[in-house]
């Protein structure tokens, strides 16, 4: 029986996704169950294909049409099986030990979601959790882009990022998924206070040294605007504002 | 010339509905045989159609099976050549006004159910036929080159808009005015997935047997047209830049069939043509991606310098090997050795 499923979204850039995949099952081979890996391909140009993919523990779900975040995560859920899931970015290369801590995390009582330290390939911090600021600045990523070390094993934060994000399944689908309304990001964010809503603890795990190149698909960028404003249209007043 | 086998059972949803607001539906049809490694992909694909129609023709494996574990009519034909001739026969008996033809070795995507929705809903008034782009995939590799892709196909249709011909890989004949094609134009629009073939070696061995199955016309035979078609099918297919060394390969394969092609023609017609008119034309390679020079290139350019000696213009044609001599010296080395007076600026 699978434990664990990474749900993977992406778009092109082949060569980053192997290395993301290659990076997720040599952390996969420290766990004592198998997992495996859904991957969305968001309408690639040259769509992916098993042969260059070959594990026989990767399923690819192609989509013609390019489609939201969101919608593409929700869709690769329903092909899961496992009660795990953890969403990856295609540029995040996890460590050996990431899956077993963010594992062992999950499983704390009334935690809901794991995120994870993340380092840029420089060494600085690219997330270590998401804390909200006043008015109009809303969520940002804690201490991105500082030389930083973890001083726990874990700590609580509002939200974590969904570039590498662990949930339980059932508490997935009980809150609805992704909130498909974003065009892309923020949806993470989103769901993170939802799950908080429910009364689940979302927490940050130091999970060896992942790296996140962040924002590599083309595009991806002008996306975030609408996003935000939604985001804040949906949340503002509704969060803690962050010390 | 084909029996009916099994009948789905068939909602009749469409009464209940009123005609202007009435969901178009869809029948797919698939035509297989010994198809039992991508049936099962292709009908999970096609999971969301109104009806889907299995026409096998004497499957030995395992086709019938899998495709019994679906909800679709399977219908049995007997063997024939030339798939394409017997299309027409089957799409009559759709229950349904929009036919998507697919053959066994292609599958749709994920989110094609919404995509073939959205564009009934859009264009299903104004339109009859829809030309659909195609990834082929061959030899493990998804084709990006020219000649290869889009590749657009007409596989989604009103009933009675598109008849198929007795013949392999023709275009079909299209029964409405051309302002109601829709020609869906990549990227970000619905694609037919194409697994086309694991090697080369199968690929050959596929060209050859559509050769050899193909009907050829009893006359207007002419060897030369089919050298110039082997030309042409390479310089369209040879795209190195999307393709790499694949592309090469196939581009020579689709030259070789055909010129095999005529030569199957010229055997069914008795052979009474002479075929010898196809090489004295003035051929040359047309690689757009010109490598180096080869010897027999220099003996062009010198031969073409002999003619020209005794043109008009002279001027410029010694401005233009001046101009080669700069780069290519070499060149220049062994047309002065054939010992042709040429006087140079």
């Amino acid at each position: 029986m699978n434990t664990l499923c990474a749900i993977i979204v992406s778009r092109g850039l082949d060569e980053m996704l192997r290395f993301c995949l290659k990076s997720f099952f040599e952390s996969a081979d420290q766990l004592y169950d198998s997992v495996e890996v859904i991957i969305v391909d968001n309408a690639s140009s040259r769509p992916y294909t098993k042969s260059s993919l070959s594990d026989s523990r990767i399923r690819v779900l192609r989509f013609d049409v390019q489609t939201r975040f969101a919608a593409a995560c929700n869709r690769g859920v329903k092909e899961c099986r496992t009660e795990k899931l953890i969403f990856l970015n295609n540029d995040v290369f996890l460590d050996q030990s990431s899956l077993c801590k963010m594992l062992q995390n999950s499983c704390r009582a009334g935690v809901g979601v794991v995120g994870s330290w993340l380092y840029f390939p420089d060494g600085r911090v690219q997330h270590r959790g998401v804390v909200f600021g006043n008015n109009d600045i809303g969520p940002y990523h804690l201490s991105r882009g500082q030389f930083l070390e973890p001083r726990s094993p874990f700590e609580e934060y509002q939200a974590v990022t969904g570039a590498c994000l662990m949930v339980n399944r059932s508490l997935f689908n009980q809150l609805g998924g992704f909130n498909e309304s974003y065009q892309f990001g923020l949806e993470d964010i989103d769901f993170c206070l939802r799950v908080r809503q429910h009364g689940y603890r979302v927490v940050c795990a130091d999970a060896g040294r992942p790296m996140h190149f962040e924002s590599f698909t083309p595009g991806r960028v002008e996306l975030d605007v609408p996003s935000r404003h939604l985001f804040l249209e949906h949340w503002r007043g509704k969060y803690t504002i962050d010390g | 010339m084909f029996r009916p086998a099994i009948y789905s059972l068939s909602i009749g949803a469409e009464n209940t509905q009123s005609m202007g607001n009435r969901m178009k539906k869809i029948t797919v049809i698939i035509h297989t045989r010994d198809s039992q490694a991508t049936l099962p992909r292709l009908l999970e694909s096609v999971r969301w159609a109104d009806e889907c129609i299995v026409v096998d023709m004497e499957s030995t494996d395992r086709t019938c099976e899998i495709a019994l574990q679906y909800d679709v009519t399977l219908l049995s034909t007997s063997v024939v050549a030339r798939v394409d001739g017997i299309r027409n026969n089957f799409i009559e008996r759709a229950q349904h006004e929009w036919i998507f033809i697919l053959d066994s070795d292609e599958y749709l995507s994920a989110d094609a159910a919404q995509e073939v929705k959205n564009l009934l809903q859009e264009y299903g008034n104004s339109r009859d036929i829809f030309s659909i782009p195609r990834y082929n995939m061959i030899a493990g590799q998804i084709m990006r080159g020219s000649g290869w892709y889009p590749d657009h196909q007409i596989r989604l249709f009103r009933k009675g808009c598109v008849r198929w011909s007795d013949s392999t890989h023709k275009l079909p004949e299209l029964l409405t005015t051309p302002e109601r094609i829709q020609r869906l134009e990549p990227p970000g629009c619905l694609h037919i997935h194409h697994d086309n073939y694991d090697s080369i070696t199968q690929f050959i061995d596929k060209q050859l047997k559509y050769a050899l199955n193909d009907r050829y016309p009893g006359e207007g035979f002419s060897f030369e047209r089919y050298v110039a078609m082997a030309y042409e099918e390479f310089s369209l297919r040879l795209d190195k830049k999307n393709d790499g060394e694949l592309s090469i390969a196939l581009a020579t394969v689709m030259a070789w069939d055909r010129v095999i092609r005529g030569l199957i023609h010229w055997e069914q017609l008795g052979r009474k043509d002479s075929l010898s008119h196809a090489y004295s034309l003035p051929v040359t390679t047309i690689s757009r991606y010109p490598d180096c020079i080869f010897p027999s290139d220099v003996e062009e350019l010198r031969r073409r310098i002999q003619a020209f000696e005794s043109v008009p213009g002279l001027k410029m044609l010694e401005k233009l090997v001046n101009s080669l001599r700069k780069k290519i010296s070499r060149i220049m080395g062994l047309i002065k050795k054939t010992g042709k007076p040429f006087k140079l600026a």
